[in-house]
């Protein structure tokens, strides 16, 4: 079994020639070559919340584990944006039809992957977001 | 203003259902359809396990960026620990004390894709003391 997640970027014009960049990673286990085996599959939840709330709750135990975080924001008003926070750390905000994908560490409990649907009023609409863990070994609870 | 665009393509069968996800981002200045217009490129090797800054908020003008970093290594056991926040240099490495938060380890022929709101700097911590190349680019 085998995860692949491939990034294409793009631009004719951004700079003085194209940029076109594309790289296809395996997600494997950590510091090895055998597939990630575990998924939470694909998620939606409609936020509409202006504070955080837990979206990947931390399992101390999968510290030093390898796991794989997709996130997208599936709003279609680009204004409308998430706020995406490890730890209290604020990583940066999704806008509506941005994506992420990124390692996740779990280095403690408090590492729980939250959102905000910071700028979210009763007029906006909810914020409809998809995402998707892979990962190894350990247990994963969400309760977005 | 450029078009630039980012797309993702995932695909799993871990389940029975298989994941199959593809979609583009258009990367535009903050909650607008303006496109970005800054773009840094760059590969750089790092020869100690120090932990360093990689990507300074200086380095940029804007308060939304996009950060695509790879980890070229053919070696799946070495990679890089990417943090947010203050690096600590040759200093006590330790998870619990840091002045920073870890995002995740990008192990070799990994690549990441972030959006960064360039409150703090991203930091890097190589695994091995031998040349380790990482390239990364920011859109901003």
């Amino acid at each position: 079994m085998a995860t692949t997640a491939t990034i294409t970027l793009t631009s004719a014009d951004i700079a003085g020639d194209p940029v076109n960049v594309s790289k296809t990673a395996t997600c494997t286990k950590a510091g090895a070559t055998t597939d990630l085996d575990q998924t939470i599959g694909l998620n939606r939840v409609h936020l509409r919340s202006t504070t955080n709330k837990v979206l990947l709750a931390a399992n101390a135990e999968g510290n030093n584990l390898a796991a794989k975080v997709y996130i997208i924001n599936k709003s279609e008003d680009p204004s409308l944006y998430l706020t995406i926070t490890i730890n209290a750390q604020t990583v940066g905000k999704l806008y509506g039809g941005d994506w992420m994908f990124f390692p996740w560490s779990q280095t403690d409990t408090s590492a729980s992957i939250e959102v905000a649907a910071t700028n979210w009023t009763s007029s906006t609409g909810d914020i409809p977001v998809e995402y998707a863990l892979f990962h190894e070994d350990t247990d994963f609870l969400t309760n977005a | 203003m450029a078009t630039t665009t980012a797309a993702i393509s995932l695909s799993s069968d871990i389940t029975d259902s298989n994941v199959s996800v593809s979609n583009t981002a258009d990367l535009n200045t903050a909650g607008t359809t303006t496109g970005l217009n800054t773009m840094t490129s760059v590969t750089k090797v790092l020869s100690s396990t120090d932990h360093v800054d990689l990507i300074t908020t200086g380095s940029v003008s804007t308060t939304h960026a996009y950060v695509y970093i790879n980890n070229p290594s053919t070696d799946h056991t070495e990679y890089f620990h990417i943090h947010i926040g203050n690096a600590v240099g040759s200093g006590t490495y330790d998870d619990s004390t840091l002045p920073t938060e870890e995002i995740g380890t990008l192990y070799g022929g990994d690549w990441m894709f972030i959006p960064w709101d360039v409150d703090d700097d991203i930091t890097i911590k190589p695994s091995v003391s031998t040349d380790m190349t990482v390239e990364y680019m920011v859109f901003s």
